[in-house]
């Protein structure tokens, strides 16, 4: 994260917007992550070659989003107010959530982070209310995870490839139902994680302790 | 300017921007020093651009940035391969969905899946040429049958295509050597998935079958498009019957 303590460090550095910009974006990413404390450290700005380490606080990442949409999921099955497809969409997807949520800790052992606390208020009581969460949230976890690939080792980046790829069928699927384009765009290109934690953050489900 | 759908607000993601989050994970400038040659704006100027390359991204024009990106990323034979595959795959897609949309036999809501999906295959397609420069390929010519006008044909060649790609890129991201390759081929590869998902929904499949999409090989790929008999360029020799794509 130190460039300057960095022995490796290229002459041949960025411009200085470049540095500007990378510095704001790691501040912002930290500031997120310390209130939030949920992020312990900004992955993304922060990221170096792939290592296991990173790969681990990258997981850590995958498995807070995770529990979100499988908590979200899960109550919203349980306060039985979707209907038609939309109830059968909550269904199968909180299984694959779980699913998900089950591989990461696993794969992270004894360095899985606990589970957070959820407020999901109107969200999984009122079918509207729903779907626009849903959307939300599967499109952020899909470029979460974009943003994060090249930051992987290979065996980490196959694990998380075959996870995104069923979080970009949700994100479809729910935004067909929820009446919004399945695929708005052409590149689906990842985004940091301090962009990610603004979005979640502003659902206002995660609860600051 | 408006996307295929008419979703003129919604701000199109543009390849370009693959700038700026190479520059957040790169902690070293190893990484840069490639991406800044695949994506040479800096983080301001692809900023400035996105209003209007963006805009443009979902119609297929990936913006300045790739201009002269050309044969400026290093890349190993590996990289050169996959992509050079991918490019034909995208080639057949684009061809196949585009010539749908000009016959205009199908159903209004196929028509417009395919209006929407070709022109992501088409901008897939550009981004693909650029990045291999001069090692791009040339397109092989496709003869898609009846299978552009005949709306069972259309949908069950488009189910298996989709699902397939994306199975297909999810195979090749780890081989990728380069990260920065790494970060442009999924960003495609989620896409994928929603076309996949999209036109499952259309034809009453589940869009999501299992919590897990396992990858599929080049070989896969390549037996899929041998069986469509789409490509008119096979060789017309006794090798007819071998995958003429294996990357």
């Amino acid at each position: 994260m130190d460039r300057a303590a960095d022995p490796t460090q290229r002459a041949k550095v960025s411009s200085r917007r470049h540095v500007v910009c990378r510095g704001s974006i790691g501040a912002i990413a930290l500031a997120v992550g310390v209130t939030l404390g949920t992020v312990r450290r900004p992955s993304a700005a922060a990221a170096a070659n792939p290592s296991p380490a990173q790969d681990r606080a990258i997981f850590n990442f995958a498995l807070l989003l995770e529990y979100l949409q499988a908590g979200f999921y899960t109550e919203a099955v349980k306060e039985g107010a979707l209907t038609g497809e939309v109830r059968d969409f909550a269904e199968i997807v909180s299984g694959h959530e779980r699913a998900h949520v089950a591989y990461l800790r696993r794969a992270l052992g004894p360095h899985a982070r606990p589970r957070p606390q959820f407020e999901f208020g109107q969200a999984t009581r009122n079918e509207r209310a729903f779907l626009k969460a849903a959307v939300l949230l599967e499109n952020a976890g899909v470029l979460a995870y974009n943003g994060q690939a090249a930051n992987l080792t290979k065996p980490a980046l196959a694990a998380a490839a075959e996870i995104v790829s069923v979080e970009g069928r949700h994100a479809a699927w729910v935004s067909d139902l929820a009446g919004e384009p399945p695929a708005p765009r052409a590149a689906d290109v990842g985004e940091p994680s301090a962009e990610v934690v603004r979005k979640l953050q502003s659902t206002g489900f995660l609860k600051t302790t | 300017m408006t996307d295929p759908e008419g979703h003129s607000a919604a701000p199109p993601a543009d390849l370009a921007d693959l700038g700026p989050t190479l520059a957040e994970v790169d902690s070293d400038g190893a990484l840069r020093e490639t991406a800044a040659d695949a994506f040479p704006l800096t983080r301001g100027e692809l900023f400035r651009q996105s209003a209007t390359a963006a805009a443009a991204g979902a119609l297929g024009y990936f913006g300045a940035a790739w201009d002269d990106a050309e044969a400026a990323a290093a890349k190993t034979a590996n990289d050169i391969a996959i992509l050079r595959f991918d490019q034909v795959l995208e080639f057949l897609q684009a061809g196949l969905y585009t010539e749908a949309e000009r016959l205009g036999a199908l159903k209004p809501e196929t028509l417009a899946w395919a209006r929407v999906v070709g022109a992501h295959e088409r901008a897939h397609l550009r981004a693909i040429e650029r990045l291999l420069g001069p090692k791009k390929v040339k397109n092989p010519g496709f003869n898609y049958g009846n299978v552009t006008s005949d709306e069972q044909a259309f949908l069950k060649t488009a189910v298996a295509f989709e699902d397939l790609t994306a199975a297909l890129l999810k195979w090749q991201a780890p081989r990728l050597d380069s990260r920065a390759i790494v970060a442009a081929a999924v960003s495609l590869h989620s896409v994928e998935t929603r076309h996949a998902a999209w036109i499952r929904h259309l034809v009453g499949l589940q869009p999501a079958t299992s919590a897990f999409d396992k990858p599929a090989s080049q070989h896969k790929m390549a037996q899929l498009i041998d069986s469509t008999h789409f490509l008119v360029s096979q060789p017309k020799t006794a090798a007819r019957k071998k995958p003429p794509y294996t990357g």
